[in-house]
């Protein structure tokens, strides 16, 4: 609405007050974190592209194995912790508890803040999260079929690291969205909780409510 | 009170209102710290957790760390590390050790799921990666004797070098398996505890073999 200041006297000047200009810049711009969407594809497009051109960078198979590996691994460590949560506000993790039990948290932002994610970004981040472990896939039935063997062991950590994330990510945003159709039958649109998580254990028990800690 | 005594209700009221129970306090500001924190610190953090598990392998211990907060970044470079040192022992170097690298990187990591796999299957209380965590840790013992060994096979390959690296790599077979047996062995009913700590030595076993008989070309 209105700041109380505009009500005053209309042939003042008003400064109406929208924020700072990055505030401002932030909100129109169609990517609020160019970093992290940069890195999101960037490990991921590194190690497909080593693993199709190796043989032009060098001719040791073992440099080639750890690069690729480096890059999946960091690839995975950042989709998980850093990208999914600023570009779509997804979380997922395992904790375990005092009893030793494992479970498996999936964590869903509600509430958008200034600086949350833009569509453009969601798109980016659905998109490399899904094409990847497909790519990785066809790899992996080529390396099959060719007997290329020894780059087996590689293909196949990079289908279970990409597709762990893909899983993880998936279960976090449908857990979402049925927290969410539950909550606006209960509370109507009014009360929205800023956070919707599920708990998974490993015995596959499971409970839905909010979280705070981690 | 005696205005109060004349009250009653006759008939049922609907008693409606709002019950909020504040979960926590989730300021914007604290959205930021814990979603939204430097990349910096997460990096920090995670680096500094890999630290401390070394050393907890290093100082057999019932920890924490190893058990609850697990990862697998220090069984990669371990695993890594010690597949590097491994390779350069094959005759065919025109191959570059191609073969014995992903030996190696199959041998541990396989093993390391079958260990578990059979812990579970067993009926143990851990979970898969807290399994994998230790196994993956516990390797660092024989890494330190791989290195070891390269740098006494520098100095000659005879009958010394060869007791030299026996003992070593001896010792930390001993030092690896006695480690993860003190951190998975308790989550395991009592009468199953051999049936579970004998792939363990199995498995230390092989990579040890492994690196006793490594010779470079």
């Amino acid at each position: 609405g209105l700041s109380p200041q505009a009500l005053v006297d209309d042939t003042e000047d008003v400064s109406l007050d929208f924020g700072s200009e990055e505030e401002l810049a932030l909100r129109k711009a169609r990517i609020r974190h160019p970093l992290a969407t940069f890195f999101h594809l960037f490990f991921r497009v590194s190690g497909i592209v080593t693993y199709l051109f190796c043989d032009w960078f060098s001719n040791s198979f073992v440099s080639c194995f750890v690069t690729i590996l480096l890059l999946l691994s960091f690839d995975f460590w950042s989709v998980k912790n850093v990208t999914g949560r600023l570009l779509v506000g997804l979380h997922w993790w395992n904790q375990i508890d005092e009893d030793g039990k494992s479970h498996w948290v999936f964590e869903a932002k509600r509430v958008p803040t200034i600086a949350a994610s833009t569509e453009a970004e969601a798109r980016i981040f659905w998109f490399g999260l899904i094409i990847c472990p497909v790519i990785w896939t066809m790899f992996f039935f080529s390396t099959l079929f060719s007997l290329k063997l020894k780059w087996l062991a590689l293909v196949i950590a990079g289908i279970s690291l990409q597709t762990a994330n893909l899983y993880g990510y998936i279960h976090c945003k449908l857990g979402g969205q049925k927290a969410s159709r539950e909550t606006s039958r209960l509370f109507g649109t009014a009360d929205v909780p800023k956070r919707q998580s599920r708990r998974i254990s490993e015995d596959g028990t499971e409970e839905h409510g909010k979280t705070g800690t981690r | 009170f005696p205005g109060l005594a004349d009250v009653s209700i006759s008939q049922d009221i609907p008693v409606e209102g709002e019950i909020t129970v504040p979960v926590g306090s989730h300021s914007p500001d604290e959205d930021y710290s814990t979603l939204d924190e430097p990349v910096k610190d997460t990096i920090m953090r995670d680096l500094k957790a890999v630290g401390k598990k070394f050393v907890h392998v290093m100082y057999p211990r019932k920890s924490s760390a190893l058990l609850r907060d697990w990862d697998l970044w220090g069984p990669l470079v371990l695993c890594v590390s010690l597949a590097l040192m491994l390779q350069g022992g094959s005759a065919d170097s025109k191959d570059d050790g191609g073969p014995q690298f992903a030996e190696v990187f199959v041998i541990i990591w396989f093993g390391a799921v079958v260990i578990t796999l059979n812990s579970k299957l067993l009926g143990g209380t851990i979970s898969f990666f807290q399994s994998l965590c230790v196994l993956g840790y516990c390797v660092l013992p024989l890494t330190v004797a791989m290195l070891v060994c390269r740098l006494v096979l520098l100095a000659g390959s005879g009958t010394v070098s060869f007791i030299i690296r026996l003992i070593v790599v001896g010792a930390m077979f001993g030092w690896s398996t006695l480690a993860s047996t003190a951190f998975l062995a308790d989550s395991q009913p009592p009468n199953r505890k051999a049936l579970v700590v004998y792939p363990i030595f199995l498995f230390y076993f092989v990579i040890s073999w492994m690196i006793l008989t490594f010779t470079p070309q």
